[in-house]
Order: structure tokens, then C-alpha cells, then sequence
């Protein structure tokens, strides 16, 4: 009997070879820890970090093996495509810049090193999860694979009360946002009878009756927005963001602003431009109005802010509504633009916060302005790839940023959202007025009473190498974007835009 | 049985954890609470299994589970540690950071 | 030759001065521009006013995702503004070479892009090309402003930028609808101007997208009622960079309505085009009356711009080819007389121990014959004296007003009359009168007048024989408003198309 079932079994047939990115994490994930239980310092300080970079280039590898492919594996629960490839290469890249700001951070020694490199690779195992959803099932589990090792990360840096508090906080609205996402999901089941993205898809389209008129999609859609918003730090669900990125140790700040920010869109790409895409009329209203209260809220929020993490935190909400737009538009212009723009967000945004972890560790002044004070004459290094990329951050042209914008204002236009389009011009010049503050700060200090400035000078050339090597790739592709345009081509193609 | 009566008391679950995530002070209600909320999803993934006549929503809320479990195991870890730094275990009294 | 050399040349020898030692920085952007002057003027030699059309196209694929090319060339529109632009940056970087400056690197570098903006901004063919280049000349002036500016300088310097900003990210935006809308229709996607003449928006299209554009370059002029930024920024940018700021930078907007407003959206324009006379008249206006009010040089000046290209938007808003062209004219002249007067502007002010209010000044005719000379050309020449340039300027730009526009003509008039007020005044007050409390008259020094002498004389060359720059503005500038013309008097159909016939090929 046993015998007969056992045979009877039909394991889904998995491609192990389009799979192997994320197992590569995952075993990454498990040898670092197990590395990290080894004796001596020296595994600690070197080992450690140096398996995570091996994990990281072999997943790299693996991506660029799997370049080109476009599949669903494991009975359709991850999609192999351009979208999820591109991303993964994002957040490989995030997860080497993050573990080179990470080698002289006390989090590492306070929570130990094998932990936070495991926690690390974890929560990009959960990325790369995430993004090749198409699944309700794996999407949850990806978010949530991506949360939770962050949530402890936040709080890493146990010897100071901010992380702490930083990590219980997003803790709880992390959880609160899963929770909604995962109650929305529930009813978008209810309604459709499938957890597929194709099989909604399919459900929506062969009942002929709009989300409007089936109150269970319309309120199960509307959660999972809402959870959805919550990652993605979608303004009015972004109130945490400032606290958290200011509590959380700077590498991990720098981490969840890109990298997180990278998944939560990847992901409400492919759902809504994969299993709601036929409702598209009754949910572009929705989210539009939300990408204008976004990029509103979250430039406006930046204004009054002293703490540069603080201000990068309300920028990352801005520029998430400047992301908003591409998916409003619902397009292979849109969702392309969108992609494109997230590439570039994290290289610029990588180059300021190198510049921000240096600075912290420089300075008595933490991440405040004042940490900046005259650093155009005093270390010329630093302050050249941090107004590189502020310029890229307000999008002027030259740098990458610019031409993100442009490819967002181009999508919305298409798309008959022209005046999104002009409220990401309105948008970033109001972002002028904070981006360019730090700049004036930099550059423009008051000529009398420089203040006397208890500079530690501190042997980290590698993170003021990020910093060079973040903002000359700022300069670089806002000058020959071509480059990231081949990389993000197809993506909408592939997965069935038009 | 209609299973709206199903999807009555799941959501009123669902709003009890919500509610209690917004007014309650300490953290280790409020991990409670976000228990309630993940349990009240569950109650209505469950249903819909039993209305599909399909088993993916049973799938999905064991899992569901093993994810609430951890997502606990976190928060407890994190308020222990907050506890040795003797802080107060008040959401209030958790000041530093002014949102 | 290929007018990226032209472009380019300024902004490799800034960088160079970045990496130079301290002592040679100015130099190397002086040797720098003057090289960008020599083949500017090569150039406009060799430039041929018969041949419609571009000439010199530089044409390559930059974006191609998007159709957006890198296209340069020339016609008679900015042939003579891009040879002005070259003379009048390397005057002002000579003259500034001539000073300390804290930090000089920095300073010549940051001069040095400015240029090289500008010069793109002039020569750019595509409209996205245009919109990077000219947001891409604030970013210096901004740096300059806030490191080498006087009091108050990062409040203006970043007021300056926040308000330019708008305006061309307002314009970004409808140059982008701009070409995604033309290629709706299923053509390929296109930024090229010349390409995008031939789309045929919609009227209410070309409505919104001639407000996007407008606000970039009203902003930037500025106009009134758009000019909150300037008495700021003007008060503390260091002067040689606010000769060219206020000379050059403010005509890349003008240009830009004459090479692209008003050919691409000519239903816009014929829409708006009573809004834009009336914006311009109220900055004829409004600018003569604070000029006469102002008792800081820069403001006297300043505000004198505003007036004055008040007058260059009246032109061009006069939709007649008439118009065209004295606006075309006077946008040289107007940029041929601000640089020197903000450069006597600083030679007066370290005359009275750096007071530029001519309350403090007065008295300097009699020790600096020199000096107050060229002083009183330059000021005969803003108040549009008959046998200046200028006066046929702000002639053909009233005669184009009033074939249709009567009352306005006779209106901006008035602003004539004031313009001779204001500029006396000034002139009077810092040269004659007693020796003020803080000035210490005292001739020109050899080098500055080394500067200054060449260019009071393109002036008085430029009185003497305006036709050269009219001679080239003559077809492009029809060519530029014949569709415009055509929106606002179909009736006038016939007479239209025989111009349009008349000037192309």
C-alpha cells in the first residue's frame, strides 16, 4: 500500500540549472554560518566575509548562465525571465557593496559575523525568491524570507538602543504589512480559485466582469496593495521608513533602501502586470493617486530633515513614487522605464550612502548635516561622489538619474498619464531644495567659524573606493546609457506586455 | 453554511489584531496581536480551500504558519535583547527615535 | 569642422586646469577659450548665408532606445550667437584670470563647463540634447555662485537653481510628450527638431507643450512676473561669471523659442501669442521703472535685462519676420553690451572699496578718461542710441509689433524712453558728479583694458554694420514664425505659402 503510494507520486520536475541562482544563496547562506561557528579571528574577519563574496560571484555567475532564459520552474511557482534575472543581478551587486561597508562596522562583531552574513545572503535568497513569484504561495514566502533576516539585521547593532528600537519597529510594521498583504491574498484566492498568477489572470478574464463588480477581488486587491505599499515604503504606509533607516546600521540602511526597494517593485510588476493585467483601468487610477501622494509626501518629508539618512530615508520614498509611475502605466514601456530606473537608483544611492557609512566613521557627528560641513575643501574624495550623486538624485542631466527620468516622464507620457509625468518634474525640483542643501553644505561652508571639526581619519579606502566607483558609474551611464538599456530590454516582452 | 459566515469571522479576527497592534503598548501583546492578524488570514484561506474544492489554500496556510512562527521567534529575540539593555518594554516609552 | 570640437574644447581645458597647478589654472582656460573664439570665428567665415538649411551636422545615435540623437549644426539662426558666445566667455575668463580667486582650479573648471553648456545649448538640433545642456549651464553657475558669491550667496544660489529648475524640468516633460506624441502615430520615435517639424500636434497638445516650454525659458531670462530669483542671485554671483550669465545664458532662452517653440507648436504660440506680448510688455515696463529705482549697480543692470529682453520677446512674439530678426540682432547686442558693463561694473566697484551702490561712487570721468569713455559707449548703446545697433534692433522689433499689435507697439515705446533714463542716470552718477565718499578715481588698468577695448569695439563695429548678423537671420527667421503666421491669419494663406516658397528650396 505504502509501496503503491510511494510510486504513485509524481515530484514536480524541477530545472535545477534555472533554479541554481537562488540555491547557490541558499547553501551560501548555510555554509557562511557554519564557517562562522569556526575559532580564531581571522575566520571571523576574513573568512567569513570573503565565502559571502564567493557565494554572491557564484550566484552572479549563475545569473549570467541563465541569461537569456525564459521559463517557469518548479510547477510554475518561480518565473526564470528577464525581469527576475536583471533584478538578481541588482541585488548580487547590492550584496557585495553591502558586505564591503559592512568589513569595519561594529553590527558584524556585535551580532556576529557568521549571523549577519548569513541574515544577508538569506534576505537575498528572499529577494530572488520574490521577484521570480508568480505564485501566491512563493511570493508570501519570498517576502517574508526577505523580512525577517532583515528584521534582525536592524536590530544588530546590539550595544546601541537606536538599532534596537529600529529593528523591534520594523518588526512590527513589517509584520503588519505581511499580514494585510497576506489577508488581501487570501481574498484574491477567494475570488479566483487559484494561487497562480496566470490562473488569476486567467479567472479574471474568462468571467468577463471587472474587479469593480466582484467586491472580494476589489477589497483582496486593495490589501495586497496596501502590504505590498508597506515594503515597497509607498506613502501613506511609509512612516516608518525615516526611523528604521535611521536606527539600522548604515550598511544595512544602504541595503534596505536599494535592494528591498528593488524586490518590492520587482514584485508588484510582475503582479500587477501579470495576474490582474486585464483589470488594468480599475487599478491605474488607484495607484496613480498613490504614486502622486508618494512622490509629494515623500520629497516634502525630506525638506525639514537634518539627518542625512533621515533624508536619504524620504528621498527612497520619493524616488519609490518616481517607480510608482512606470507601473501605473502598465506597459512594456512602463515596466522597462521602471526596471531601469531601480538599476540606476541603486548605484546612485550606493554612492551616497558609501559616502554616509565613511563619513560615520570619520566623525563625531554621526550621519547629522553637520557631518558634511566644508567637506568640498577637506576631503575632496568624498564629497565629489556624494554631489554626483545628489545631482543624479534630483535627475540633472549628465548623470544617470537623468536619464531614468526621462525614460519614467517617456512611459507616462505614452501612457496617457502625462500628468504624472509632470508631477516627477515638480517632484524633483522640489527635491532641489534638500539634495542640494547637502551639497551647499559640502561645498558652500559659512566662511567664519568653520567648525572645529574632530576628523579621525580612518583607513577604509575600500568604502571611499564604492563611493568613486558608485558615482563614476552615476557619470557613466547618464552619459552612455546604452549599456543599462540592453540589460533591461525585453523585460516587458518577456513577460507578455505589449 | 454560507461561507461568508467563514469570512465574518476571519475578518473579525483579522480586527482584533489590527486594532490591537494600533492600541496596545507592549510589544509582547502587540506580537500577539500580529499573530491574530496572520491566524485571521489563514481562517479565510482555509475556507476558500474548502469553497475551490482545491487544496492550495490549506498549502498556503501551513505555511503561512511556519512563517508566523519565525516572525515570533524574531520579535521575541529582538525584545529580549531590548530588555538586557534594560529598556523599557513600552511601545511608548521607546523614544529615540521620534517618528 | 565638426562643431563637437567647438563645444567640447572649453570644458577639456577646464579639466585641465582642475589637475594644473594653482598659477596656471586661469591660464589654461583662457588658452581654452580663446581656441574655442578662433574656430568660432573660423567658423562663422566660412559660413554661407545663401544655403538653407544646417550646415556642419554632427549627427549620431546617443539614446537610441529612445531616437534621441547627438545633433549639432548651424544656420543663421545661432551661427552669430555661438561666435558671440565664444568672444564674450573668453573675455570674461581673461578678466577674471586677471584676479585671485580662492580656490582657481575649481573656479576656471567650473567656468570653463559653463561654456562648453552653452555652446551646446546653441548648437543642439535635438530636443532632448537641448533641454541636457541647458539645464547642464546652471550647474556651474550654481557652484560659482555659492563658493566665490557674496553675502546671502547659498539662500541665492539655490533659489536660483529651484526656480530655473522648474521651469526646465517643466520643459523636459513636454519636450518628452513632445516626441512621444508625434510618434504615436506609429512613425519611429524622434527628438530631432527637424524631424518633429513635420508631426502636426494637435492644437491642444501644442497648447500644454508650449506652456512646459515657455515657463523653462521665461524662468530663465527671467521675466516678469518669473524673475523672483534674479535680484538675489544678481547681488552675490561673482561678476565676470554674471557678465556671461546675464548676457549669454539669458539668450539660450530666447533662442530657444525661435528654434524650437515656435516652429514645432506654431498653434501655441499663435494661441498664447497676445499672454506672451503682454508678459513682455510688462517686463519693458516694470524692469525700466526698478532699474531707475535701484541704486546697486548689478540691479541697475539687472533689471535693464529684463527690460531688454522684454523688448527680444516682443520680437519673436510679434510672429513676423520682421520681428524675428531684430530680435535675432538684438539678442547679440544685448549680449555684446552686459558683458562689459558687468565688467566695468567690477572695475567701478574696486574703485570704492567694493561698494557697487552708486550712491558711493562719482567722479571718475575726470581721472579715467578711459574708463568713463568706454563706459558712456556701452550706455549709449542700452539706451538704443540712433546709429547703435541696438536702435535698429528694438526698430525692426517695434516695426514687427506694430504691422499687427498697434497699442502694445506704441506701449514698449515708452520703454525706449526710459531705457535712456536708467542709463544716464547710471552713467552720471558713477562718472560725473562730486568724487564720492569711498571712491578713489583711478584709470583702467592695461589688462583690463585689454578686455574691455575689444569689446567696445565689436560694439561700435556692430553700429557700423549691422546687416552682417541681419543678413543671416533673414531666412531663418521667416522660416522660423511662416508656420506661426499661418496659425494666427489663415485668411492670409496665400501670402503665407508663397513666403514659405519663397525661402525654402
Amino acid at each position: 500500500m505504502i509501496a503503491a503510494a510511494a510510486t504513485s507520486i509524481k515530484a514536480p520536475y524541477i530545472d535545477w540549472a534555472a533554479f541554481s541562482p537562488i540555491v547557490a544563496l541558499i547553501c551560501g547562506a548555510v555554509i557562511v554560518l557554519l564557517i562562522g561557528l569556526l575559532p580564531g579571528r581571522r575566520v571571523r574577519e576574513q573568512i567569513v566575509p570573503g565565502a559571502t563574496v564567493l557565494t554572491l560571484l557564484a550566484t552572479l555567475g549563475l545569473t549570467i548562465w541563465q541569461w537569456g532564459e525564459n521559463t517557469s520552474i518548479i510547477s510554475g511557482a518561480l518565473a526564470v525571465d528577464r525581469l527576475s534575472l536583471v533584478l538578481n543581478v541588482v541585488f548580487v551587486a547590492t550584496g557585495l557593496v553591502t558586505v564591503v561597508m559592512s568589513l569595519r562596522e561594529r553590527a558584524t562583531v556585535q551580532a556576529g559575523q557568521g549571523e549577519y552574513y548569513t541574515l544577508l545572503l538569506a534576505s537575498l535568497a528572499g529577494m530572488a525568491v520574490l521577484v521570480a513569484a508568480q505564485n501566491l504561495v512563493t511570493l508570501f514566502v519570498g517576502i517574508e524570507l526577505l523580512s525577517i533576516p532583515l528584521y534582525v539585521l536592524c536590530a544588530s547593532e546590539l550595544q546601541r538602543e537606536k538599532s534596537l528600537e529600529a529593528g523591534l519597529k520594523y518588526l512590527v510594521i513589517g509584520s503588519v504589512g505581511s499580514a494585510t498583504l497576506l489577508f488581501g491574498l487570501s481574498f484574491i484566492y477567494g475570488a479566483t480559485g487559484s494561487t497562480d498568477f496566470s490562473g488569476i489572470a486567467a479567472a479574471l478574464s474568462s468571467k468577463g466582469e471587472t474587479i469593480a463588480s466582484n467586491p472580494l477581488m476589489l477589497t483582496g486587491l486593495g490589501m495586497a496593495v496596501v502590504g505590498l505599499g508597506f515594503k515597497a515604503a509607498i506613502a501613506p504606509f511609509h512612516q516608518w521608513t525615516p526611523d528604521v533607516y535611521e536606527g539600522a546600521p548604515s550598511p544595512i540602511t544602504s541595503f534596505m533602501s536599494v535592494a528591498t526597494k528593488a524586490a518590492a517593485f520587482g514584485i508588484f510588476l510582475r503582479f500587477m502586470d501579470v495576474a490582474v493585467i486585464d483589470e488594468a483601468l480599475t487599478w491605474q487610477p488607484l495607484l496613480a493617486a498613490l504614486a502622486a501622494i508618494t512622490i509629494v509626501v515623500g520629497n516634502v518629508g525630506a525638506l525639514a530633515q537634518t539627518s542625512v539618512k533621515r533624508i536619504l530615508a524620504w528621498s527612497s520614498v520619493a524616488q519609490g513614487g518616481y517607480l510608482l509611475v512606470g507601473i501605473v502605466v502598465s506597459s512594456a514601456a512602463g515596466l522597462e522605464a521602471t526596471l531601469y530606473y531601480l538599476v540606476v537608483y541603486v548605484v546612485m544611492n550606493l554612492a551616497a550612502f558609501s559616502v554616509v557609512v565613511a563619513r560615520e566613521r570619520e566623525t563625531t557627528h554621526g550621519d547629522s548635516l553637520s557631518a558634511f560641513a566644508g567637506l568640498g575643501s577637506k576631503r575632496p574624495i568624498l564629497a565629489v561622489p556624494m554631489t554626483i550623486a545628489m545631482l543624479s538624485l534630483a535627475g540633472i542631466p549628465a548623470t544617470a538619474g537623468f536619464i531614468g527620468k526621462l525614460n519614467l516622464i517617456g512611459a507616462s507620457v505614452d501612457g496617457d498619464y502625462a500628468w504624472l509625468g509632470v508631477l516627477i518634474a515638480i517632484g524633483s525640483a522640489i527635491s532641489l531644495a534638500y539634495y542640494l542643501r547637502i551639497v551647499a553644505v559640502m561645498w558652500m561652508p559659512d566662511r567664519r567659524g568653520d567648525s572645529p571639526e574632530t576628523d579621525r581619519p580612518h583607513g577604509q579606502p575600500e568604502i571611499i573606493g564604492l563611493a568613486i566607483i558608485c558615482s563614476a558609474a552615476t557619470i557613466f551611464f547618464g552619459i552612455i546609457p546604452s549599456p543599462i538599456y540592453d540589460l533591461v530590454r525585453g523585460a516587458g516582452e518577456s513577460i507578455g506586455l505589449l | 453554511m454560507s461561507i461568508n459566515w467563514y469570512l465574518a469571522v476571519s475578518a473579525t479576527v483579522f480586527c482584533i489584531g489590527a486594532a490591537g497592534v494600533m492600541l496596545k503598548r507592549n510589544p509582547l501583546v502587540i506580537l500577539l496581536c500580529l499573530e491574530l492578524m496572520l491566524n485571521g488570514a489563514n481562517l479565510s484561506l482555509i475556507a476558500f480551500s474548502r469553497m475551490w474544492g482545491n487544496g492550495d489554500g490549506q498549502i498556503f496556510a501551513i505555511i503561512v504558519m511556519v512563517v508566523a512562527a519565525c516572525e515570533v521567534t524574531v520579535g521575541l529575540g529582538v525584545i529580549v535583547a531590548l530588555h538586557r539593555r534594560r529598556l523599557p518594554i513600552d511601545a511608548d516609552e521607546l523614544r529615540e527615535l521620534q517618528g | 569642422m565638426s562643431l563637437s570640437i567647438i563645444i567640447w574644447l572649453p570644458a577639456v581645458a577646464g579639466a585641465l586646469s582642475l589637475l594644473a597647478p594653482r598659477a596656471v589654472a586661469g591660464r589654461l582656460a583662457v588658452v581654452g577659450a580663446l581656441a574655442t573664439l578662433v574656430l568660432a570665428v573660423i567658423l562663422l567665415v566660412g559660413f554661407d548665408n545663401s544655403a538653407p538649411g544646417l550646415q556642419n551636422v554632427t549627427d549620431q545615435n546617443w539614446i537610441s532606445a529612445l531616437g534621441i540623437h547627438y545633433k549639432l549644426g548651424i544656420d543663421g539662426l545661432n551661427v552669430w550667437l555661438l561666435t558671440t558666445t565664444a568672444m564674450l566667455f573668453f573675455a570674461a575668463i581673461l578678466f577674471a584670470s586677471f584676479r585671485e580667486w580662492e580656490r582657481p582650479n575649481l573656479f576656471f573648471f567650473f567656468f570653463a563647463v559653463a561654456e562648453s553648456a552653452v555652446l551646446g545649448a546653441f548648437c543642439a538640433q535635438d530636443l532632448i540634447l537641448f533641454v541636457v545642456f541647458f539645464d547642464l549651464m546652471l550647474i556651474p553657475f550654481y557652484f560659482i555662485t555659492g563658493m566665490w558669491g557674496g553675502e546671502g550667496r547659498v539662500q541665492a544660489t539655490t533659489k536660483m537653481v529651484i526656480y530655473t529648475l522648474i521651469g526646465s524640468l517643466l520643459m523636459l516633460v513636454a519636450a518628452v510628450a513632445t516626441g512621444v506624441i508625434a510618434a504615436e502615430g506609429g512613425q519611429p520615435l524622434t527628438f530631432a527638431i527637424s524631424g518633429l517639424q513635420q508631426a502636426g500636434l494637435s492644437t491642444g497638445t501644442q497648447e500644454w507643450i508650449f506652456l512646459g516650454f515657455a515657463a523653462a525659458f521665461l524662468v530663465k531670462m527671467p521675466l516678469f512676473p518669473l524673475h523672483g530669483w534674479m535680484p538675489d542671485a544678481y547681488r552675490t554671483m561673482p561678476l565676470p561669471a554674471l557678465a556671461v550669465f546675464s548676457g549669454i545664458l539669458s539668450k539660450v532662452a530666447a533662442y530657444g523659442f525661435l528654434r524650437i517653440v515656435i516652429p514645432l507648436f506654431p498653434d501655441g504660440a499663435a494661441h498664447f501669442q497676445e499672454l506672451l506680448l503682454l508678459i513682455a510688455l510688462a517686463s519693458i515696463i516694470y524692469g525700466s521703472v526698478m532699474a531707475f529705482t535701484q541704486t546697486n549697480l548689478r540691479l541697475i543692470f539687472g533689471f535693464s535685462s529684463v527690460a531688454q529682453l522684454g523688448f527680444i520677446v516682443l520680437g519673436i512674439f510679434a510672429l513676423s519676420p520682421r520681428g524675428a530678426e531684430g530680435a535675432l540682432l538684438q539678442m547679440v547686442n544685448h549680449a555684446v553690451i552686459t558683458v562689459p558693463v558687468f565688467l566695468i561694473i567690477a572695475l567701478l566697484a574696486a574703485r570704492s572699496r567694493g561698494s557697487e551702490d552708486i550712491r558711493e561712487m562719482g567722479g571718475l570721468a575726470f581721472r579715467a578718461p578711459l574708463l568713463a569713455a568706454l563706459f558712456l559707449i556701452v550706455s549709449l548703446a542700452t539706451l538704443a542710441m540712433p546709429g547703435s545697433s541696438n536702435f535698429i534692433g528694438e526698430f525692426y522689433i517695434l516695426l514687427g509689433v506694430f504691422e499687427s499689435k498697434t497699442v502694445i507697439a506704441i506701449i514698449a515705446f515708452s520703454g525706449v524712453a526710459m531705457a535712456a533714463v536708467y542709463a544716464l542716470r547710471a552713467y552720471i552718477s558713477t562718472m560725473h558728479n562730486r568724487v564720492g565718499a569711498q571712491a578713489t578715481p583711478r584709470e583702467i588698468g592695461l589688462q583690463d583694458a585689454l578686455v574691455l577695448v575689444p569689446l567696445v569695439l565689436v560694439i561700435l563695429a556692430l553700429a557700423i554694420y549691422p546687416q552682417a548678423p541681419l543678413k543671416a537671420a533673414q531666412g531663418p527667421a521667416a522660416r522660423s514664425v511662416a508656420k506661426a503666421r499661418l496659425a494666427l491669419d489663415p485668411l492670409d494663406q496665400r501670402a503665407s505659402t508663397q513666403k514659405i516658397s519663397q525661402v525654402t528650396p
